[in-house]
């Protein structure tokens, strides 16, 4: 938890954003998203949006209700690789839910999309493993994205051997789906 | 297609070619329609009959009618590219495809109700779109400047939020808020973003109008049947052969749908995604895609999902799955829709697991109508939609 704690945005670099963005309609979305993109495990912690709070003049509860309300926050710590599962109906019909079975081979995954999280993160910190409602290429159903990077028709095999690559080396070749 | 004695054909399956037509004239459509007059324009639209290609069917011409006739010292035109509705990915290959005839439809709309400022709302899933189109903007705005027409165009990225596709949420959304949709009225054309006056179009209904006035509306007016005219583009998923984007006429039977794009094993179709409606294979004859009007038989509107299902499919995995989606996404503002979506998924699930008899389903019927009346927003009431649509046609699949 220390090196998290240490990560956490710098309170200059969050004044740069507020000032970049001042004035603008709707500005407190994208202010948000570029104090989560600055941190360095991408979210917003509570120090964080507490400083914003009190700079911009928006209640924390404001904050916070748009942080929760968004699946593009996080208010956990994220892994260095993201990993996410398309789970729309397409995908699920041509097996999404397979390839999440997969990734819930991780330690502690499958506990915690059971207890109902919509995301998991492992505790080196190297995978997230994420769902979504959907990414809008059904026709390439099951789809998956790796680090931002759209995969289609993805197979329980290129999954297994994903995961292989990431536990064994680290090197981002390895992250492709092929 | 088949040529087996499968089921009565009405007529056949027509295509068309307009939407992601590659014709560089972009320039010269622009140009030509900011010399017309804003009335010219707006009948032009309201005679091609155009209704929102988002869902809900709202005649186009008259939207930017009512804006164009309101005095306001700013007024809005948004895209809305909250491209959510699982099964539809058309919105995201016209931005990808052919990305000027929107922009030019945007800032035809500008002109014809005074705007001097337009949006795209991008669904934030869509973010590998983003670095293309704005450099489309940027040529497009180029464009402007040079034939003295002031306008810009912006985009804003969505946060992952399905209820902000619904046209007030998404104001709320742009304005930095929480996306729970307001009360209507006051509709967007007279109080949208930042309680302005705003025309709000789906990313399809902005390229139809590009059509329009580049063909004129004599054209489009002649393609479909009554109520329901022009085309439209369809996102076909699911048990097909040939998944992808289609350009058709409004108004076909979904007989010859199935017959051109199912593997002959097709059980039933989604049409509409999610919050549209399940059609057996027993209604296929009487079903056609189109706007309600049509006095025989049972017209479906939708966005353009079309997602077949063979007979290897548990239909209450697939009900399952869209609860999850919808008790996922309801934004939590009314009580209908937060506590009805989660008590519909819980009770599918006590009735499969046998710890509620099968009459149970026919109380859950009665909650998920009681939510198309009484939830705040098109989420809310569509849920019913599915649901009734599943359950009661595939009843035994929800049990055993």
């Amino acid at each position: 938890m220390n090196a998290i704690e240490e990560s956490r945005v710098n309170t200059t670099v969050i004044d740069e954003i507020i000032s970049r963005h001042k004035g603008k309609p709707g500005e407190l979305l994208t202010v948000m998203e570029e104090i989560q993109e600055a941190s360095e495990y991408k979210f917003l912690d509570d120090d964080a949006m507490e400083y914003l709070s009190s700079s911009i003049k928006v209640p924390l509860s404001q904050i916070y209700g748009v942080a929760t309300f968004y699946s593009f926050f996080n208010l956990k710590p994220q892994g260095k690789n993201s990993i996410i599962v398309c789970r729309g109906t397409a995908c699920h019909t041509k097996g999404s839910k397979i390839l999440l079975d997969d990734l819930s081979l991780l330690p502690g995954c499958k506990e915690a999309f059971d207890s109902g999280e919509s995301s998991f993160t492992t505790e080196d910190k190297l995978i997230t493993v994420k769902t979504v409602a959907c990414f809008g290429q059904c026709a390439l159903a099951p789809v998956v994205a790796v680090n931002g990077v759209i995969y289609s028709n993805v197979t329980s095999e290129q999954i297994k051997k994903l995961l292989q690559n990431l536990k064994e080396d680290n090197k981002d070749e390895n992250l492709r789906l092929s | 297609m088949g040529e087996g004695q499968k089921m009565s054909t009405s007529h056949l399956l027509k295509r068309a070619d307009f939407i992601f037509k590659s014709d560089n004239d972009w320039e010269d459509v622009l140009k030509k329609n900011l010399n017309r007059t804003a009335n010219e324009l707006i009948n032009e639209l309201i005679s091609s009959e155009l209704k929102g290609r988002g869902g809900a069917g709202f005649p186009t011409g008259l939207k930017w009618k009512i804006s164009s006739e309101i005095k306001a010292d700013e007024k809005f035109v948004i895209c809305n590219a909250d491209e959510g509705e699982p099964g539809t990915f058309k919105d995201r290959e016209i931005l990808s495809r052919v990305p000027f005839k929107v922009l030019t439809a945007i800032a035809v709309c500008a002109y014809v109700i005074g705007a001097k400022k337009g949006f795209i709302y991008l669904r934030g899933e869509y973010f590998f779109l983003k670095d293309n189109l704005q450099s489309a903007i940027d040529e497009f705005e180029r464009y402007c400047r040079k034939i003295g027409f002031d306008f810009s165009i912006s985009i804003f990225m969505g946060s992952g939020a399905y209820i902000c596709g619904e046209e007030t949420a998404l104001f709320e959304s742009m304005e930095g808020k929480r996306g729970e949709p307001r009360n209507k009225p006051p509709f967007p054309s007279s109080s949208g973003y930042m309680n302005k006056p705003t025309v709000i179009n789906n990313v399809e209904t902005l390229a139809h109008t590009y059509t329009i006035f580049k063909y004129g509306s004599k054209r489009f007016y002649d393609l479909g049947v009554q109520f329901s005219r022009g085309t439209k583009l369809f996102s076909v998923s699911g048990d097909t052969p040939k998944p992808g984007i289609y350009e058709l006429e409004l108004g076909m039977s979904l007989v010859d749908f199935v017959e051109e794009f199912g593997d002959d094993d097709t059980k039933a179709v989604q049409v509409g995604g999610a919050s549209g409606f399940l059609v057996p294979r027993k209604r296929f004859p009487e079903t056609t895609i189109g706007f309600q009007g049509r006095l025989v038989g049972i017209s479906l509107p939708t966005g353009g999902s079309m997602m077949l299902f063979n007979s290897s499919r548990s239909m209450y995995n697939v009900l399952d799955n869209y609860l999850n989606f919808f008790a996922e996404e309801s934004c939590g503002q009314c009580t209908p829709c937060r506590v009805g979506c989660q008590q519909l998924l819980k009770g599918i699930k006590a009735v499969k697991r046998g710890e509620k008899n099968a009459a149970y389903l026919d109380k859950l019927l009665k909650l998920a109508e009681t939510m198309t009346y009484t939830a705040k927003c098109g989420l809310g009431q569509s849920v019913a939609n599915s649901f009734s649509s599943i359950v009661e046609n595939f009843r035994e699949e929800m049990i055993y």
